[in-house]
């Protein structure tokens, strides 16, 4: 398929930590965060530099991190935890100071483990359960002005609302790009791969932001000049798979590459690590406050619990993704000890049922010990869809 | 072949009948007399697994004969099932709500508040004449039922296997979220796509990481709270008021008080005067939800209260207690030991931070009772950031004159485990007394892989 920006794209990663080292010899703050309602443009308008701490895939750091925060928390927050300990990662290691949240309670948990064990600064910002409510999201304001605040003390400058509002511009240039880009991978005769949009979505946590926009443009561009008119229908004989739950971050890359060995094509997600957080942001005040309900409003994570499963937002976005991408079957990810989804796994497969949309759960770590295991039950899925797939077409020829 | 049951023993009956009535909220009152045949006739053909002489019974808390309020607890605890339901039979609402927080907005809304435990409890008591490990095998059987539905890496259920899969009769499930654990408010999710449709849901959202200082944070917690007594009070039909709360905040402070006053007794004594299970059933009264009754509870705290100090006076052993045995201090939630098999092996259980980080939490009296609620309930030592909470524990560690520290967490709670080393390393750092983080599973019997390392660890010390 070969879309050239995105060569560009995977050197100028290479390229990227030496880069943040020169940032910061010249003064520059890197700010390493992670949570899903973390308001990157704050950070980003008080001059720092935001990296996503999100690495995923070694099994061997996993079990480095279950020395300082039990073998009982998630493989992710486990690897990010043993990510800390060894300090290699060459991101990790430039971070001046960290932001976390508190949606999953694991992440909560892995900035006081990091804060303890490895002397980092940490800014967390609570998050409330009951985000739907109003006096929540008053409370969700508090919390992000004193989030604000504590960034503040760290930049040594105040926030100036003219830079916020150039990151809040900036930033929802990226999301409606990231969008329109999304569209190419699940059209029919498609130029780029969801595979390679995920990478391209990933590599926005860790690029220049304005860089990274005009590599979005370029890539846009690209697509639109070979892809006059996407449509976005099944190709003969696919198998459309959704791929829901769980984060697969930088490194893992275990599921995604069985699904393509054994002929699935992955149409969608509605992952936390994917398009899911760049949509329904909508920012309609400039101000800390303004920002961070931008994000509680947006779909919400399934670390946060709704007691209604009629007007659950989660699950409506997900029926809305599987008809944008016309997914046959959704492949729902739970990690180990994840439980958040692994919590909802049932629940979800039984929703989707009623719309007749099959679901796989694959609950899995970052051990390769499972590959064969998970091979044989997603090679299984995906015939299946491709079986239903092709009698589907007998019957209406 | 039978199995062997305890039993009490005849000789200390008269002393047991000199003892005080134990009065309900309802004002129904029971006499000595009446629970002791309840021990000696009635329980043990209804429940013989709670009489079965057994290593892996795990608690010889009833076994005191000479200290009549053990046996009261006992009683409490054997009729718990029966009068739930009785309970639910003349009207009164049940709420299912989180270990390890008070009680007081419940009270004041008319409402029995039951944790995971008593939930469990309660259901246990529903089927007769089983031994332990029928008994066991029941508990595992309907855990199996909530797994399925949910999550088979779950701790806490939220009650789903009794509420949804089972049978109880809970009105509302409206525990203090978040508060120490994950997993029950996943729980609580989970009752959404249940079959109980009747069963009302809240979160009474409960905000993390050092929120005690920020007025936004317990206003937004005391609004909570407001919503969480309408809510009860939609279930009851009837209007709570400030003044109920505050008349509840009174009660339970009472209650706190006790049990604290209690503790500090059995800790300034130089030989236990109970055992290890007796100690923790009695000081965990404080709490006053421990029966689903709270003017039970506080009627038998009171009056283990004399008892203790008339024992540490007299310099009176515990029960099966032998002379100096190594004192553990025990840190996590949902969590315990074998009692009986620690002492058989040289210990004694003298503190635990569960139950017992609200017990000594004192809510303010004047002012906006919703407020001062919801200020002591962020400021609770156990939900405090690692530093905070440890500099607590050692606090108490150092008054309990513990020998060794065990942090305990049950198969799948990360919210425990997560930071259950750097609290042990903080301790071990400020006291030099030996630790080690052992893991559980909630739901089965305590065996012997567990009680190999326990034991050693006594030897150690």
């Amino acid at each position: 398929m070969s879309i050239k920006t995105l060569e560009i794209v995977r050197k100028r990663l290479e390229e990227r930590p030496e880069e943040l080292r020169e940032a910061r010899k010249k003064g520059q703050k890197v700010v390493g965060w992670t949570g899903y309602n973390v308001p990157e443009e704050i950070i980003h308008a008080l001059g720092f530099i935001p990296v996503r701490i999100a690495v995923g895939g070694d099994d061997r750091l996993v079990e480095v991190g279950a020395r300082y925060a039990s073998s009982k928390t998630c493989v992710f927050i486990r690897e990010i935890v043993g990510a800390f300990a060894e300090n290699e990662d060459p991101y990790i290691q430039q971070t001046d100071f960290l932001a976390f949240d508190a949606t999953c309670l694991q992440n909560y948990r892995a900035a006081e483990v990091i804060e303890y064990f490895f002397k980092k600064d940490v800014v967390v910002l609570a998050v409330p359960r009951n985000f739907a409510e109003d006096d929540a999201k008053t409370y969700f304001v508090h919390e992000a002005n004193e989030f604000t605040r504590l960034l503040e003390e760290r930049a040594g400058i105040a926030l100036d609302p003219a830079r916020l509002a150039e990151s809040v511009a900036l930033y929802n240039d990226i999301r409606k790009t990231l969008k329109s880009i999304y569209t190419f991978q699940a059209a029919k005769d498609n130029v780029i791969s969801w595979e390679e949009v995920y990478d391209l979505i990933q590599a926005g946590e860790l690029l220049d932001k304005h860089e990274y926009l005009s590599l979005l443009h370029q890539t846009l561009a690209e697509l639109k000049e070979r892809h006059h008119n996407p449509v976005i229908e099944s190709d003969d004989g696919d198998s459309r798979i959704f791929i829901s739950g769980s984060l697969i971050p930088r490194g893992d890359r275990k599921l995604i590459s069985i699904i393509n060995s054994v002929g699935g094509r992955i149409v969608g997600d509605d992952l936390w690590s994917g398009i899911l957080p760049h949509l329904d942001l909508d920012i309609k005040e400039i101000s800390p406050a303004g920002v961070a309900l931008g994000y509680l409003n947006r779909t919400p994570h399934a670390a946060l619990p709704y007691l209604n499963l009629e007007s659950d937002r989660r699950l409506k976005k997900l029926h809305e993704l599987l008809s944008q991408s016309k997914a046959q079957g959704v492949i729902y990810h739970t990690l180990r000890y994840c439980d958040p989804f692994t919590f909802k796994a049932k629940e979800t497969k039984n929703v989707l049922a009623k719309s007749g949309i099959p679901l796989l759960e694959i609950h899995t770590e970052y051990a390769g010990s499972d590959y064969e295991a998970m091979k044989t039950r997603v090679e299984a899925f995906v015939e299946m869809i491709r079986i239903k797939s092709e009698s589907v077409q007998e019957e209406a020829a | 072949m039978g199995k062997q049951l305890f039993r009490y023993s005849e000789e200390n009956k008269e002393r047991f009948l000199d003892s005080e009535n134990i009065t309900f909220n309802d004002g129904s009152v029971v006499t000595p007399e009446e629970i002791w045949h309840y021990l000696t006739v009635e329980a043990p053909v209804k429940y013989p697994s709670a009489f079965e002489i057994n290593l892996y019974q795990g608690n010889r808390g009833s076994r005191d004969e000479t200290l009549p309020t053990s046996l009261k607890t006992r009683y409490l605890g054997l009729t718990f099932s029966a009068r739930m339901e009785r309970a639910k039979d003349n009207g009164k609402s049940i709420a299912f709500i989180q270990g390890g927080q008070a009680v007081d907005p419940y009270t004041a809304a008319d409402t029995i508040a039951l944790r995971p435990g008593l939930v469990n409890q309660w259901n246990n008591g529903l089927e007769y004449g089983n031994d332990i490990n029928k008994e066991n095998l029941r508990r595992k059987k309907s855990k199996e039922k909530a797994f399925h539905d949910m999550s088979f890496e779950a701790c806490q259920t939220g009650g789903y296997e009794h509420v949804q899969a089972g049978n109880l009769r809970i009105d509302v499930i409206a525990p203090y979220t978040v508060l120490r654990c994950s997993d029950v408010s996943y729980g609580v999710e989970a009752h959404r796509h249940g079959p109980n449709k009747d069963v009302k849901l809240l979160n009474v959202d409960f905000p993390l990481r050092n929120q005690a200082d920020k007025p936004w944070a317990i206003e937004y917690f005391a609004k909570n709270l407001r919503r969480l007594v309408q809510t009860l009070d939609e279930v009851t039909g009837r209007t709570t008021t400030e003044g109920d709360l505050l008349q509840a905040i009174k009660l339970h402070n009472e209650g706190r008080r006790l049990g604290t006053e209690l503790a500090e007794l059995w800790w300034s004594a130089d030989i236990p005067p109970t055992n290890s299970d007796d100690r923790a059933s009695l000081v965990s009264l404080g709490n006053l939800e421990t029966h689903g009754d709270v003017q039970a509870s506080l009627s038998v705290l009171k009056e283990a209260k004399k008892f203790i100090a008339e024992r540490v006076k007299n310099g009176v052993k515990g029960h099966a207690v032998i002379d100096n045995p190594k004192r553990l201090f025990i840190l996590g939630s949902c969590v315990g030991i074998n009692g009986s098999r620690s002492e058989d092996a040289g210990a004694i259980v003298v503190g635990r931070d569960d139950q017992w980080s609200h017990c000594s939490s004192l809510v303010e009296e004047e002012g906006d009772p919703y407020y001062n609620l919801a200020k002591t309930t962020l400021e609770y030592p156990y939900e405090q950031g690692i530093e905070k909470r440890a500099q607590w524990t050692i606090e108490q560690i150092k008054k309990s004159r513990a020998d060794g520290v065990i942090f305990i967490h049950n198969w799948g709670c990360n919210t425990q485990a997560a930071i259950s080393r750097p609290i042990v390393d903080i301790i071990k750092r400020e006291t030099g007394i030996p630790t080690y983080i052992h893991e559980r599973d909630l739901h089965g019997l305590r065996d012997e892989q567990e009680q190999n390392r326990v034991n050693a660890f006594i030897e150690m010390l």
